[in-house]
């Protein structure tokens, strides 16, 4: 029993977030099955999958919104199964539910403070605003807000308490990608003021821009975990040389004893890279019609860490 | 500790209560309830909307008052000269709709509410006594009767108007003879006119619509929009929410329980005693409908298939419940319906409390209203979700 105490997983006190062999089973549904991860203060953990992988059941049993059916969680060395430890973890914990919407005919600055009123203590709703970068928008009521405007509002509930770790469920989905980006900023400052952000996504380019980690989840388990550069060079593949508009003329005129060349959709030939073989390659394509086209070497990205993991893309909608 | 060496943490010494997590959900709910045109219209305006247009329906539509008049004063077969001079007298006031009672009606006050119920009119008697013509020619003195209930809201007019006709009347007869005096008699009557009975019922259908579909909204859309599960995500409890809603259902109740009695005193003269009952039926009506409403939002999950269950069960209460019309003209089988509608309870309650003025019956509707109240909260509270499944 914790009688309220954090009482950490042994040798793990720098731990925010452990989770050991967590399950959650809807009937002989299994939503997540037997999952470990740990996420240390001060990281922007990313958990990266498509939709259904088990991520938001994830977050949930952390937020203390469901119970696991097996194994053991941890936030901020609190048991998230007991109830008196579920207590301290409200206190200490921010969440942005995915689709959230804050209350429609409250302001930016009023919602920041309804949900800021849940807590012993709050942020300054004033300086929550100019970190969401909705000043000019303070007294707006939220229901006129565009959705990446709406998002931050979200960004901003969720920090009010000041929390020891921040849950951002999906929080760019469905935005437009300038949206995104703004999101993703509002993300590298709390990164870059020390705040533990636990991340889900379905984009691959969120995980990898914004993550310090990231853990791979498909079909309720864990299949890849590192930073992104180590997924990226332990399941990515090869890098690829691109030779710009190339087209079918371009695929002729390739010098012989080339890797296996592709043309991909928009006419550019694509070429596999090993290491130490570029050199050698532009100088035999320097001797070609193809000298003038642009090229570029274009490194393996998370999408094809998750294609070479699972055989399949995520798609925008996140299937 | 702070992560935000930057951002001030604010520390109120009034946080961590659990009163002021209540006092912000309350107005939260007020702050969206009086920005939103929509609920403010079906709040205040439609009701009183109702009210004007039933009242200019089914209203007497008269500005004059309703006077019976028993001349009991007969020579032979026709009125004293004095006596018809007095009813002529109050005939040119012109305030009056004067019924005539036949001298020979042994009980005038039992004929005339009859009469009075079946024409729809205010029950007042004015009764000229047998003697009258001789009394004032000998003894300067005469009196009159002027039966009617003190609850009226037109008596004081009434009364008014007649002492004013009478002093004119007698002044005319003669300068010495100034004391025709107009005795008043208390009489208790259930002097109802369909805006009285109708006041009660809009108040009734304005709790019920307002507690159904607010608990709806704020259960059901509320949970579409996430709102809830972030709260749960917050050391609010499940209990603090629904008590800020039932605190903001009885805020709003009272406000329109206050806008549609001085609406209808101002327009229709209605007359209303707000009394123990009216509150505790208040209260049983900011429980007992937000009750049924978190019902309906947990069993028909979607927010708009919930709003559209709320209309299925808030109309059919609206009718059977007796808001517009009395119970009694419903056939035999909907007033055994209406009696298992909590509506049917707040309504007559209401009606007892505010305008009959019954005490008894006003305790015995506000018991089982608040009876049900528990029991739809209670239930509705047990099966909302504040956690995921």
């Amino acid at each position: 029993m914790s009688n309220g105490q954090p009482t950490p997983f042994p040798g793990q006190s720098d731990k925010i977030v452990q989770v050991e062999n967590l399950s959650k089973k809807y009937g002989d549904n299994v939503a997540v099955n037997g999952i470990s991860f740990s996420l240390t203060k001060g990281e922007v953990f990313a958990f990266l999958g498509p939709n259904g992988a088990g991520k938001t059941t994830t977050v949930e049993i952390l937020e203390c919104l469901r119970n696991p059916t097996g194994g053991q969680a941890k936030v901020l060395g609190y048991d998230v199964s007991k109830r008196s430890d579920q207590a301290e973890i409200r206190k200490r914990i921010g969440v942005l539910p995915q689709d959230f919407n804050a209350i429609d005919r409250l302001t930016v600055r009023e919602n920041i403070n309804y949900f800021g009123a849940m807590f012993k203590h709050q942020l300054d709703a004033d300086k929550l605003i100019e970190l969401v970068d909705l000043k000019d928008k303070r007294d707006e009521q939220f229901k006129k807000l565009s959705g990446g405007l709406k998002q931050r509002v979200g960004l901003a509930v969720s920090l009010v308490n000041d929390p020891d770790v921040v849950f951002l469920d999906e929080p760019t989905t469905g935005l437009d990608p300038r949206a995104r980006r703004d999101v993703w900023g509002v993300v590298e400052r709390l990164r870059s003021q020390g705040k533990t952000v636990f991340l889900t996504t379905h984009y691959m380019d969120e995980a990898e821009y914004l993550a310090d980690i990231v853990s791979i989840i498909d079909h309720g388990q864990i299949i890849a975990s590192g930073t992104p550069d180590q997924l990226i060079d332990t399941h990515g593949g090869k890098k690829t040389l691109i030779i710009r508009d190339a087209g079918e003329e371009g695929l002729k005129q390739l010098p012989t004893g080339l890797p296996k060349a592709e043309l991909r959709n928009a006419g550019d030939i694509a070429i596999p890279l090993n290491n130490g073989e570029l050199t050698n390659i532009l100088m035999s394509l320097g001797q070609t019609p193809l000298h003038d086209k642009e090229i570029e070497v274009r490194r393996p990205t998370l999408d094809d860490v998750f294609l070479n993991l699972t055989g399949r893309r995520v798609s925008e909608e996140g299937n | 500790m702070t992560y935000f060496s930057t951002l001030p943490v604010v520390e109120s010494r009034r946080r961590e209560t659990r009163m002021s997590r209540i006092i912000t959900i309350i107005n939260g709910h007020f702050k969206s309830w009086y920005r939103s045109k929509s609920n403010i219209f079906w709040t205040i305006a439609f009701p009183l909307l109702l009210i004007v247009l039933f009242g200019a329906i089914f209203g007497s539509g008269s500005t004059k008052f309703d006077l019976y008049v028993q001349n009991q004063d007969l020579s032979g077969n026709t009125p004293t000269y004095l006596s018809g001079q007095y009813v002529s007298a109050l005939s040119n006031t012109t305030a009056f709709n004067l019924h005539m009672v036949a001298a020979e009606q042994t009980n005038p006050l039992s004929y005339v509410k009859d009469d009075a119920q079946l024409h729809n009119r205010g029950q007042r008697l004015l009764v000229i006594p047998l003697g009258f013509q001789t009394v004032l020619n000998t003894t300067h003195q005469a009196k009159i009767q002027l039966y009617m209930d003190q609850t009226d809201q037109a008596s004081a007019s009434l009364a008014g108007i007649v002492n004013a006709a009478t002093v004119s009347y007698a002044a005319h007869l003669s300068p010495t003879t100034d004391n025709v005096n107009v005795q008043q008699v208390g009489i208790v009557t259930k002097n109802i006119r369909y805006i009285d009975f109708f006041i009660p019922g809009v108040i009734g259908m304005t709790l019920l619509t307002t507690g159904v579909f607010g608990a709806v909204n704020t259960n059901g859309r509320y949970r579409e929009l996430k709102i809830i599960k972030k709260l749960a995500t917050t050391p609010l409890s499940k209990l603090e929410w629904i008590l800020g809603m039932v605190g903001y259902q009885m805020i709003l109740a009272t406000i329109s329980l206050v806008v549609i009695l001085f609406f209808g005193y101002a327009i229709f003269g209605v007359t209303a005693t707000i009394d123990i009952y009216t509150v505790g039926l208040v209260v049983a009506a900011a429980l007992l409908f937000p009750g049924i409403g978190m019902v309906l939002a947990n069993f028909v999950k979607e927010a708009e298939s919930a709003d559209a269950a709320a209309n299925a069960i808030t109309f059919p209460m609206m009718f059977l419940a007796g808001t517009f019309w009395p119970r009694e003209t419903l056939p035999d089988i909907m007033k055994i319906i209406a009696n298992f509608m909590p509506l049917t309870y707040v309504n007559d309650g209401l009606r007892d409390a505010l305008i009959y003025a019954e005490p008894a019956q006003a305790l015995t509707n506000t018991i089982i209203a608040l009876g049900l109240a528990a029991f739809f909260i209670v239930l509705g509270s047990l099966l909302m979700n504040w956690k995921e499944e």
